[in-house]
């Protein structure tokens, strides 16, 4: 008997032994519960720049691609109907280096990447893999970086002939259709069901990262007068974006979509990690430094007496360096000419100015061509390394514009609207995610700060995990306005792709 | 007699299906084949963790008993807003126990008990969304327990012991969230603590005012491991991330338990046993590593409660040979709400139990098992800190645990 209740109860242990635990409402992550609701994401195209096509770090990579927020998208409307999604990969770009060749000549540089042992951010020290090899499109993925809206009909920016003159775009080059194909036709080719649209950050954003060295064109709707740097005119912009919707509509009168504002170029990094008085002096060093400048202020002074200036000029161009930290001595165009006085266009930043990433590497160190010049304190920092207050005016006034017209038209299409201009505000003060994680426009700062870090090393671009938030921010507006259930993804668990190398 | 006996069996197996929890007292399988309410049940040696005193009103000049309990647990994690589901992995627990108690004369007894009151093994499946809290921990504690116990006179016994504890902590998570080396493995940290000792105590009462009732009263105190030495090894960490940690300290309580009992007997094949047992948890408020050098210090806070479990069993004498048992107990979490860690994912849970003794001559087997069932919780750990801010880990519970547990005792 004793043998019997044993078996027994080894039968009894080993049939329990089968049975887990089980949820009252389990999930099954292989057919989740998504639905479309009014749109239908079965041909999704995306049109847009640099931020379309994933370019992070200061280039464009293939892991980036994949990590693009139209393909992350893609991936959340799959379960929702969605199909497939091409993009125009680099595929030889197997250690995402990025960057682009013709032949051995680089064209388009590698990734930055920071270089612990000199503790500064640098492309990385190596030939990019990819050749510009033409693989004709058109893609669901239509992102080309640095198009403008003007570039989205263009004509021949596909067109390879055209890159000697800068006419052409070598990313476009890759991908287009045909040579003299343009985006929006590529774009019409697939016959899209959804797109989404985030175009005109780069016709404000390259003339603020060029530190205002272009026209704001403002009033002036003739592209072919355009130099890459100028502010396109909003005029221009507002017609082209009308016309591009009206040609999707017309073929499509079904369609759905969003679009995306333009964020404020003084909430990126690339405008905000660099102070406008980073410059150390001793007692000594800036009584030296102000004697120096006693000509020029001398000169100020005879300028304002005989009424070439006023007096609030003559304040904001007095140059006066104190012990601790001083403003940069910089070029400002906006100043009165007193060049006949023998007297440059110079004054010291002001907070209201915003001096560009770059400059980082520049001030304080010996000027180009005279090494007994510092830049920023004896040598002025030119016209490229600060976008002056007057500059940031005419950018942020034509921002505004632009997303006007954008607002305008999703409500006059009824598009989900994506307000990345006010997701980009939230993360200059931090933005708060619904699992109480906190990310910032903040810069690279250490290996600490990765957790919480949107931008990659561009200072413009958004890195991995930013680039999640964005695709959330999308999926958020859709839904809203669809009714859709796409799935958010949780940027927390992504990284951040910022590489820190021991050596460069 | 057989018949009645699978019928028996058979009905208690039946249990599972209603049944909840899977953190579990296997101090004796005899006890535990009536829920663990082994207070005022003077019974055997196993009274040596249960009720010290109780070891007065033992038969025999000499009882010893040892046993061990084979725990299969299995926890399910799953969150809808992510899709993210998981389970554990986690190898066999087997708790042990060992007693020996002898009657110096009439009034003065000796006890040497050596058991495993704490421990947890659980492992989740590699790759989970809660790696960053915890992928493995495993942690034991031993105590060892020499009582003195003196008979008052024929109703009411005392006793003292003191408590030589060992421990021991493996505990792996990954670093964070996000990150990976160049292969794309995440960055994981190990952090083990071997044989820490500490120490405590036991005091406890036990009463038997008539053949038909008794009743104990026990109280064991906290003990807590301080790790002062412990060793900290980061893996698969990206090239750039130079920190390394080697040393840490930290501090594990065990917390100190009240458990009062009655057992009376409406007739005399029955036995009916209850048990109150608080456990002061309350001491567990926060999990910090120290690190040696200037690696970020760990902490994590878990501000957990005090608990009480309910026990209630039955023994009934089959036949002169064979005893059999039921029981149920009902185990609160101590864990508050936004503290649930899938660290120690201990939800309020339902224990059920059968079990029988067999007996021939001085030896006795014993055999029980255990059914605990975990009630589904949903709820977040929100203290994880991560660079600036604290994300919050949330999800739904369940859990279970299968213990069969034998013993053997022999009365001399």
């Amino acid at each position: 008997m004793k043998k019997h209740i044993l078996l027994l109860l080894i039968a009894l242990a080993l049939g329990l032994g089968a049975c887990e635990p089980e949820f009252s409402n389990p999930i099954d992550p292989d057919n989740p519960d998504v639905s479309a609701g009014e749109a239908d994401f079965s041909t999704y195209v995306a049109i847009g720049n640099s931020l379309t096509a994933g370019y992070s770090n200061g280039t464009l990579y293939l892991s980036g691609q994949e990590n693009s927020f139209p393909k992350l998208l893609a991936d959340r409307m799959k379960e929702a109907g969605g199909g497939i999604f091409s993009l125009p990969l680099l595929e030889d770009d197997k250690d995402n280096i990025g960057g682009l060749k013709i032949g051995n000549t680089i064209i388009i540089p590698p990734r930055l990447v920071i270089d612990a042992s000199e503790k500064q951010v640098e492309r990385i020290n190596r030939e990019p893999t990819q050749q510009l090899d033409i693989k004709p499109g058109p893609y669901n993925n239509m992102g080309v970086p640095g198009a403008k809206i003007y570039h989205l009909v263009y004509n021949g920016y596909g067109n390879i002939a055209n890159l000697p003159a800068g006419r052409a775009n070598p990313y476009y080059v890759r991908m287009a259709s045909s040579p003299d194909a343009s985006i929006l036709e590529d774009v019409l080719a697939q016959q899209p069901t959804f797109f989404t649209m985030w175009i005109g950050n780069n016709d404000v954003l390259w003339y603020a990262t060029s530190g205002g060295t272009g026209t704001d064109q403002t009033g002036n709707p003739n592209v072919s007068t355009y130099g890459p740097n100028d502010i396109t005119d909003p005029g221009l912009f507002g017609a082209l974006y009308a016309q591009i919707l009206a040609a999707l509509f017309q073929q499509n009168p079904q369609l759905k979509g969003a679009l995306a504002t333009i964020p404020d170029v003084a909430s990126i990094p690339y405008f905000t990690t660099v102070p406008y008085n980073p410059i150390p002096l001793d007692d000594a060093t800036a009584q030296a430094l102000n004697q120096a400048y006693a000509q020029y202020n001398g000169g100020l002074q005879a300028a304002y007496q005989n009424g070439l200036i006023t007096q609030e000029e003559l304040a904001k161009r007095t140059i006066q360096f104190v012990p601790g930290r001083n403003a940069v001595v910089i070029e400002d165009e906006y100043l009165t000419d007193l060049t006949a006085l023998g007297l440059p266009s110079i004054r010291q930043a002001t907070p209201a100015d915003l001096i560009v990433l770059p400059a980082s590497g520049v001030i304080g160190r010996p000027a180009p061509g005279n090494p007994n010049l510092i830049m920023g304190v004896t040598k002025p920092l030119g016209d490229r390394w600060v976008l002056v207050e007057n500059e940031l005016a005419e950018v942020r006034t034509a921002t505004h514009t632009y997303n006007q017209i954008i607002e305008a038209l999703a409500d006059q299409y009824n598009l989900a609207l994506v307000d990345m201009a006010a997701a980009m505000e939230k993360l200059v003060s931090g933005l708060r995610l619904e699992d109480n994680s906190l990310y910032t426009a903040d810069y690279f700062k250490g290996v600490e700060t990765l957790p919480n870090l949107f931008f990659s090393l561009d200072g413009v671009h958004p890195n991995t995990k930013g680039y999640v938030i964005l695709a959330n921010e999308f999926i958020k507006a859709i839904n809203s306005k669809y009714g859709s259930t796409l799935r958010k993804y949780n940027p927390g668990y992504y990284d951040s792709d910022i590489w820190i190398l021991p050596a460069n | 007699m057989k018949k009645k006996l699978l019928l028996f069996v058979l009905s208690l197996s039946m249990l599972p299906a209603f049944a909840g929890g899977y953190r579990v007292a296997l101090q004796g399988a005899r006890m535990l084949g009536m829920a663990h309410a082994g207070t005022a049940m003077f019974t055997g040696a196993e009274a040596l963790f249960f009720n010290p005193a109780g070891s007065a009103f033992l038969q025999g000049n000499v009882n010893a008993a040892f046993g061990l309990s084979v725990v299969k647990s299995t926890v399910k994690y799953q969150n809808a807003e992510y899709l993210w589901t998981a389970k554990t992995q986690n190898p066999l627990g087997t708790p042990f126990y060992a007693y020996l108690t002898w009657k110096h004369n009439d009034r003065l007894s000796f006890g040497f008990a050596l058991y495993t009151p704490f421990g947890s093994s659980l492992k989740w499946e590699e790759g989970w969304a809660g790696a960053h809290l915890v992928n493995s921990i495993k942690l034991t504690a031993v105590y060892f327990q020499p009582t003195l116990t003196w008979k008052m006179n024929d109703y009411v016994a005392l006793s003292a012991g003191f408590i030589a504890a060992w421990g021991s902590v493996v505990y792996n998570k990954d670093l964070n969230r996000f990150m990976r080396n160049e292969e794309g493995e995440k960055t994981d940290i190990t952090l083990t603590a071997k044989n820490i000792s500490s120490s405590g105590y036991v005091l406890s009462a036990a009463f038997k005012p008539a053949d038909w009732v008794s009743m104990g009263v026990t109280y064991r105190s906290k003990v807590v491991f301080r790790a002062r030495k412990g060793k900290a090894e980061i893996n698969d960490a990206p090239a750039f991330f130079t920190h390394t940690a080697d040393a840490f300290r930290a501090s594990l309580p065990m917390p100190a338990e009240l458990s009062t009992g009655v057992a009376v007997k409406p007739f005399k094949q029955l036995t009916l046993a209850f048990d109150y047992n608080y456990t002061w948890w309350s001491i567990y408020e926060s999990l910090d590593i120290d690190f040696a050098n200037h690696f970020p210090d760990n902490r994590m806070p878990k501000k957990w409660q005090n608990t009480s479990t309910y026990r209630i069993g039955a023994e009934y004498a089959f036949s002169e040979n064979l005893d059999l048992r039921v029981g149920y107990y009902s185990d609160q979490s101590p864990i508050p709400p936004t503290y649930f860690s899938p660290e120690t994912p201990t939800a309020d849970s339902d224990g059920y139990t059968f079990g029988f003794t067999y007996r021939h001559g001085r030896y006795a087997f014993d055999f029980a098992f255990l059914y605990v069932k975990g009630h589904e919780r949903t709820d977040s750990y929100d203290y994880y800190v991560e660079g600036l801010s604290a994300p919050r880990f949330d999800g739904t519970y369940v859990s279970n645990a299968l213990v069969p547990s034998f013993g053997l005792q022999i009365q001399l």
